[in-house]
């Protein structure tokens, strides 16, 4: 698919192996601003790496990766965050004995004012606040208290993952299996805030297995095989049977 | 934007304080520290009906002296189980460090330096030998990848190995000065007690209020939500078992003021009652859930029941044994009373 504009976030010719395991072999994709780009593939297929590479967690073996046209080398999570970056990753985000707003503000915590702050001290109240605040406004509500995120369901948990990567992303949104362990009517509030976020002219990386969710939300999807893309397509063009055969590889791609 | 909810009921009602004596008596028997107070009046109580001299300014005072043998121990200690990990080698690095800052300040002392100097250089050299174990334990960790367990096993080893090699096995220096500097009190409170708990206090603080307090309990939490976040994981941990190793060290330099000398051997086995203290003060071995306050009712607990026996005339080889009680029964409680937050 050619776009004259420039893309928000583009890897190119990405190769990443784990030992003798190739798990990423010349994958290039890109995503635009305002776009909900679905990333789809079976177990084994090389999602969960990329998103790790994209978020800087690992490094690519060989290739490039541009944000906003200019090339970049993460050497940690930390840079993609300072970029702009936000991730969900599957399962794994949040720490589970710290409270909301603790999680909400972890890395980049609120010091107190004045010398106490100098020192390290942190506004906590403060955090706790402006964390529900902030979840509120990109549309996710959840009980005010002091619970650690391991005492709230397992809905409430993803929830909150999520409203903290689209509350503080200002580019891009990588969202690995966001609407895992949610109810029917979660997982349309979830991909409500994702609409919302793209509306605002966030780039969204949408990983799922659900396809169904990726035919609605998606305005494009890559399909990912053994660690290869096989298809780069306008959602438009797929419909659940066509999409499954893609990633499944019983219909051949041209 | 529409407000979409996605909790999944309305927030259940916060456990109303009045009306509901039960869950309010409940909600004061789970709390860790209420049940290390009591068994500590109760522990007091008894060691007093046996003899009344328990509660004398000077035994209180002798009290503080050997809790202030433990605490700095159990405090580093702390940080590192609830990073999620263990230091083993804090009772070893005590007594090297103790043995290098006797050496240091042997020349000082013979040639009639003054105190005050004498005690600063100790100290120096002191931190400066338990920062370099722990940064030999994060480096195990770190480049060896070692797990924490098996690097600090090492550095055990090590530590008190090197400190019978370099003292042949006898205590370095004879230094009365330090001895009567350790015996200096305000009342029942040496100042050396008092130095101490000023060290227990910053550390107590730091590790519930600060951000990098909040850093630890995130790692040991989830490391790799930590490392997602942006929070760089083996620097802090680095800094953990420094801050322990330098614990250690500073109580090396206790002990040196204890004995007027550096004892080889002074901290051996601190290790395991430091970590009874974290473990009687409800902080799991697993990482993450405790507080400070805990493990300084857990030091504070060991070091009665210890110096309790000895005022009731029971011999010394029962401490070990008593100890070991205090370890089950509160690490039971703990068991009993997570499996019964499990059923409610």
């Amino acid at each position: 698919m050619t776009d004259e504009r420039q893309p928000l976030y583009e890897a190119r010719h990405i190769d990443k192996n784990y030992g003798s395991v190739v798990a990423l072999s010349d994958v290039s994709v890109s995503l635009y601003p305002g776009e909900v780009l679905g990333l789809v593939g079976d177990n084994g297929a090389g999602k969960s790496t990329l998103v790790k590479v994209l978020s800087g967690v690992h490094n690519p073996d060989k290739g490039e990766l541009f944000l906003d046209g200019t090339e970049r080398h993460w050497k940690s999570p930390h840079d993609t965050i300072e970029a702009g970056v936000e991730t969900l990753y599957q399962d794994s985000g949040l720490a589970p004995d710290l409270t909301i707003g603790s999680n909400v503000f972890l890395g980049r915590e609120k010091p107190k004012p004045g010398l106490l702050g100098k020192l390290g001290f942190l506004a906590q109240k403060e955090m706790e606040t402006e964390a529900l605040a902030d979840l509120e406004r990109v549309g996710i509500t959840v009980p005010p208290s002091k619970r650690t995120v391991s005492q709230l369901s397992g809905g409430q948990r993803q929830a909150v993952a999520i409203g903290r990567a689209i509350a503080w992303a200002r580019k891009v949104i990588i969202l690995d299996e966001p609407t895992n362990h949610l109810g029917a009517r979660q997982a349309i509030e979830v991909l409500s805030v994702i609409q919302a976020a793209k509306e605002q002219g966030l780039g969204v990386i949408f990983i799922s297995h659900t396809l169904p969710h990726v035919l609605q939300i998606t305005d494009r999807v890559v399909v990912l095989r053994l660690g290869k893309v096989v298809r780069d397509a306008p959602t438009s063009e797929f419909d659940a049977e066509s999409l499954l055969g893609t990633i499944t590889g019983l219909l051949e791609t041209t | 934007m529409a407000m979409s909810s996605v909790t999944e009921q309305p927030a259940p009602p916060a456990t109303s304080p009045a009306g509901r004596p039960a869950s309010m008596l409940r909600s004061v028997l789970s709390n860790q520290n209420v049940l290390l107070v009591v068994a500590l009046a109760i522990l007091v109580g008894y060691f007093y009906s046996r003899d009344s001299v328990f509660i004398s300014t000077s035994e209180i005072a002798v009290l503080l002296t050997n809790f202030s043998t433990l605490i700095l121990l159990a405090v580093g200690e702390t940080y590192v189980i609830i990073s999620g990990g263990i230091d083993l080698s804090v009772g070893a690095t005590c007594g090297f460090a103790g043995v290098v800052g006797a050496f240091a300040m042997r020349g000082m002392v013979s040639s009639h330096d003054s105190e005050a100097l004498v005690l600063i250089v100790g100290t120096l050299v002191c931190a400066a030998v338990g920062i370099g174990i722990g940064l030999v334990n994060a480096a195990l960790m770190n480049w060896a990848r070692l797990v924490p367990f098996v690097a600090t096993l090492a550095t055990l080893g090590a530590a008190s190995g090197l400190a019978l090699v370099l003292s042949g096995g006898v205590p370095i220096g004879s230094d009365s000065s330090a001895l009567g500097i350790g015996a200096d009190r305000a009342g029942p409170f040496p100042y050396m007690f008092l130095v101490v708990f000023a060290i227990v206090v910053i550390c107590w603080l730091y590790l519930q209020l600060s951000g990098y307090g909040r850093y630890n309990y995130a790692i040991g939490s989830n490391a790799f939500a930590a490392r997602a976040a942006g929070i760089n994981v083996r620097r802090h941990l680095t800094s953990v078992y420094v801050l322990s190793g330098l614990l250690a060290g500073l109580t090396g330099m206790v002990f040196y003021i204890r004995l007027g000398a550096g004892a080889p051997t002074s901290g051996d086995g601190f290790e395991l009652i430091a970590i009874a203290a974290v473990v009687i003060g409800g902080v799991s071995l697993f990482g993450v859930s405790g507080r400070l306050t805990g493990t300084i009712l857990g030091a504070l607990i060991l070091t009665v029941v210890t110096s309790g026996l000895i005022i009731s005339n029971v011999s010394p080889n029962w401490n070990q044994v008593a100890v070991a009680i205090c370890i089950a029964a509160a690490a039971s409680l703990q068991a009993l009373r997570v499996l019964g937050r499990r059923q409610s």
